[in-house]
């Protein structure tokens, strides 16, 4: 057995109101790589950041490497080897991926940055990581995945004994994350101590020895990843079986319905071209393909947040011309986008007013929502989305991942829509808000709505949809039934192992 | 849990330690002189009866900076500055007294006339203005440039336009309804108080009551998000731009009425950077969001009373600008976030020790 290098014991945090932590031990070796899981606000954040000195614990002890310490601040927990890899890169996008990886700690000779060291360092450090690529190139200039390895690359340099990586994988697609895992496995083999966060399950299995489960700030257990199923896994996590929340009915359009949306040839030249397709009454089409597939680009234009320089769209065979959201919005679309962060939520607002948002924009802003009216629409959908938020006054901002989309849908459903667009309204939250959400969108359905749903994960789409169209090379290349269909006919066309027809 | 006068969040609040900083340096001022609070009700010889004293006059002078102070806020909060506000006070000025004696080389002498109807001298510096403002909203709204580089424009720009209104000249007036709206009284208050008053209603009452504020907040803080959810963040950045060029526009009257004049170079100097600062002590943040009109105008006062203490006491003028710059500096200190959180530290922990005293 390997040593154990970090020791949480007894920990408890109490934050106004909540108890974020109750008394959670959590024990790393060196040479381990440990999984810390558990659904959004269960304690995982709050444990990570006592640990990396953003918050101070109110009790309880950590022994690093057998001393007792208590980090001050990141700055401090890095100081003493423990070093953070966070979910958004923080690095500076404009400099170069070297100084990137030496910012602070530049080597220096003869009083000046030595900048052939930095430079000949960093591109070692790089080809450690299994990315053989230019340096003094400006860090912006890489995709994420790189970007990712490059804040992988100098939070090990700085001396790292243990390293936390914080939904690292998010952003990344399949083979990114291939190699993200051999990087971890070789930091591991190393002797270093990795504390992995993730959502995906999947993931967990792939790479993680070791697993501790949190609940509502409570330690539920530790596993080592051979002696624990998925199933048992997630009903840890939740505390509920899974099948019970899985239990979803799609859709059944009667085959007269009528077509709400009629997208005929939409494109922008050199983006997406050619993109058709309907959606009927009470229908849940999919969106499946990869990453850049150009799914997000025709949502984009559906809904008028890019202009589609060809074709037409049609809603209840009304042709529309979009200039901006405000028009579609008017004609009864809406779009949860996939960036939360970026295009979702108003961190600084309150959760009422985020959900009033975007009826207030339809009647513009003289015509104000009366404060009770408002206050009845968020408690409505407070209640309704079970979002977890002590009241309607609370930011957006400091809620948990999946109650911010909660919060979003909820921003949308006030309008009621007869289409609502959904792009990957399910990522980076925890399986239990994955399936309200899924069960949301079906209810939606069942009411006569539309819904457009676009996913990464094939299984959850296959799930719900009465329609699939795979998408791949910014164009649209299949269109299948979602009842006859299997996660291996998706692949193989995302694959580009010819599409069903030419199969068979 | 045990009840206190003043809640924690606004003891954190920037607001808070606004009106603290306000109050010290009043206190200061009535330790040195004991008649530095002192309020008089005085006789006027035309009979009017007028509130005299330094805080009346606090408020009084306060007046051009606080209006200004109110578009800035606005502008503030969508994360923008415009720096050309004093700019535009001189070209109201301008405007104002070109009208009130044109044409001058008939009327050479000031008097107690206006040539051109009244009317016009009030409306069209107004008006002038808020194009002016147009102009910027259009270039930051509809062009996207960013606001410091397009208000330079108008900062740069708008004295010179001063300066051909009136052909480089200085004209002063003496007619009295013009002298009126900087010197004048009414109901026992200056009457630039009482326009100050009007506007700051005018302006919480426009955006706390309408959905304005929420609107702009939301564009500050994410103007993607704020997108894709249906506002105009165009038209929103426009009508901001306007109504602190309108604002500009009744400042520049207030203040060539007070000098009875207009001054191309002089009017409004430093208004801007003034402005700027009255809505930061407020407690909105420059990164823009959420914003405090009421804090704003705590800030313009905090701005107007450190000068008036400088004056009152007399320093000598060319140290004027470094005190002021002195005191501000540790106002600015006291509001930053981590000495307001360890005061209000101390003062739960004192108030938690209190209450196990007791109990």
């Amino acid at each position: 057995m390997q040593d154990i290098i970090l020791e949480m014991k007894d920990i408890e945090k109490t934050f106004p109101g909540v108890k974020a932590l109750d008394r959670v031990n959590f024990t790393l070796r060196s040479g381990q790589i440990h999984a810390l899981l558990g659904e959004n606000g269960a304690g995982k954040s709050t444990l990570i950041k006592v640990l990396t000195g953003v918050h101070r614990m109110d009790a309880g002890t950590i022994l690093f490497e057998g001393k007792s310490i208590r980090p001050t601040s990141p700055m401090d927990a890095q100081r003493q080897g423990i070093s953070t890899v966070y979910q958004e890169v923080n690095l500076c996008p404009n400099l170069t991926v070297a100084e990137n990886i030496f910012i602070g700690r530049q080597p220096m000779r003869r009083g000046q940055i030595d900048w052939k060291t930095i430079n000949r360092r960093a591109h070692e450090l790089m080809l450690r990581m299994g990315m053989d690529i230019d340096v003094t190139l400006p860090l912006a200039t890489y995709p994420i995945a790189i970007q990712q390895m490059a804040s992988i690359a100098r939070a090990v340099d700085i001396n790292a004994r243990i390293l936390i990586l914080d939904e690292p994988t998010s952003s990344l697609d399949e083979n990114e994350v291939r190699n993200l895992f051999s990087v971890m496995r070789e930091l591991k083999n190393q002797g270093m101590g990795i504390i992995f966060i993730t959502h995906f399950l999947d993931q967990v299995y792939a790479v993680s020895d070791q697993l501790t489960v949190l609940r509502n700030g409570r330690l539920v257990g530790e596993y080592t990843a051979q002696e624990i199923g998925k199933l048992e896994l997630v009903t840890a996590m939740i505390g509920k079986d899974i099948n019970e929340i899985y239990n979803l009915q799609k859709a059944q359009p009667g085959e007269d319905a009528k077509a709400v949306l009629d997208a005929q040839n939409i494109g922008i030249p050199g983006k997406v071209e050619n993109i058709s397709l309907q959606v009927k009454e009470g229908e849940l089409v999919g969106f499946a393909g990869l990453l850049g597939s150009g799914r997000t680009e025709t949502a984009e234009m559906l809904f008028g947040v890019t202009h589609a320089a060809q074709g037409s769209i049609s809603m209840h065979g009304e042709v529309l011309a979009l200039k901006t959201p405000l028009d579609a919005i008017r004609k009864k679309m809406a779009f949860c986008p996939e960036d939360r962060k970026r295009d979702g939520i108003i961190a600084d607002l309150s959760v009422r007013e985020n959900i009033a948002l975007a009826v207030q924009a339809t009647r513009g802003f003289l015509h104000p929502l009366p404060q009770k009216e408002q206050q009845e629409l968020a408690d409505k959908y407070i209640q309704l989305l079970s979002i977890a938020t002590p009241d309607a006054d609370k930011k957006v901002g400091e809620l948990s991942g999946g109650n911010q989309q909660k919060v979003i849908l909820a921003r949308w459903m006030a309008t009621n829509p007869d289409l609502m667009i959904l792009d990957e309204p399910t990522r980076g939250i925890d399986v239990g808000a994955k399936a309200e959400i899924q069960r949301l969108m079906l209810e939606m359905c069942h009411e006569g709505r539309s819904v457009i749903f676009i996913s990464s994960e094939i299984d959850e789409i296959i799930r719900c949809s009465n329609r699939i169209i795979v998408m791949r090379d910014l164009a649209k290349a299949a269109e299948m039934d979602g009842s006859a269909c299997t996660q291996a006919d998706i692949l193989a066309i995302i694959a580009n192992e010819g599409t069903k027809e030419e199969a068979v | 849990m045990k009840k206190t006068l003043i809640s924690g969040a606004f003891v954190r609040s920037k607001l808070f330690w606004a009106i603290v900083a306000e109050l010290l340096i009043l206190l200061v001022g009535f330790i040195l002189r004991p008649d530095f609070l002192s309020i008089q009700l005085r006789t006027l010889s035309d009979g009017t009866t007028v509130l005299f004293g330094t805080p009346v006059d606090i408020f009084n002078r306060a007046s051009e900076i606080t209006i200004i102070a109110m578009g800035m806020t606005l502008v503030i909060a969508l994360g923008g500055t415009d720096i050309s506000v004093g700019a535009l006070v001189a070209v109201s000025g301008a405007i104002a007294l070109k009208f009130l004696r044109w044409d001058v080389l008939v009327y050479t002498t000031p008097g107690d006339y206006t040539v051109q109807p009244y009317y016009l001298v009030i409306l069209l510096p107004l008006l002038t203005c808020t194009l002016m403002g147009l102009f910027n909203g259009v270039l930051i709204g509809k062009l996207k440039l960013q606001p410091i580089i397009a208000t330079l424009i108008l900062m740069v720009g708008g004295r010179g336009i001063a300066q051909i209104v009136t052909n480089g000249k200085q004209f002063t007036t003496q007619y009295t309804p013009f002298k009126f709206i900087g010197n004048g009284s009414f109901l026992g208050l200056p009457l630039p108080i009482l326009i100050t008053l009007v506007v700051v209603l005018t302006v919480v009452l426009f955006v706390r009551r309408t959905s304005f504020g929420m609107f702009v907040e939301s564009v500050g803080i994410n103007p993607n998000a704020s997108r894709v959810s249906g506002l105009r963040s165009d038209t929103i950045i426009i009508i901001v731009y306007v109504l602190t060029g309108l604002l500009s526009g009744i400042s520049g009257l207030i203040y060539s009425s007070r000098i009875s004049s207009n001054d191309s170079n002089n009017a409004g100097l430093g208004y801007e950077m003034d402005a700027i600062l009255a809505v930061v002590i407020g407690g909105t943040s420059m990164t823009g969001g959420k914003f405090s009109l009421l804090g704003t105008v705590v800030g313009s006062l905090i701005i107007r009373t450190i000068t008036t203490l400088v004056l009152y006491f007399g320093v000598v003028s060319e140290a004027i600008m470094a005190f002021k710059a002195l005191i501000i500096a540790v106002v600015i200190v006291l509001q930053s976030e981590p000495v307001r959180n360890a005061i209000a530290k101390r003062r739960s922990k004192r108030i938690a020790l209190g209450g196990e005293a007791r109990a």
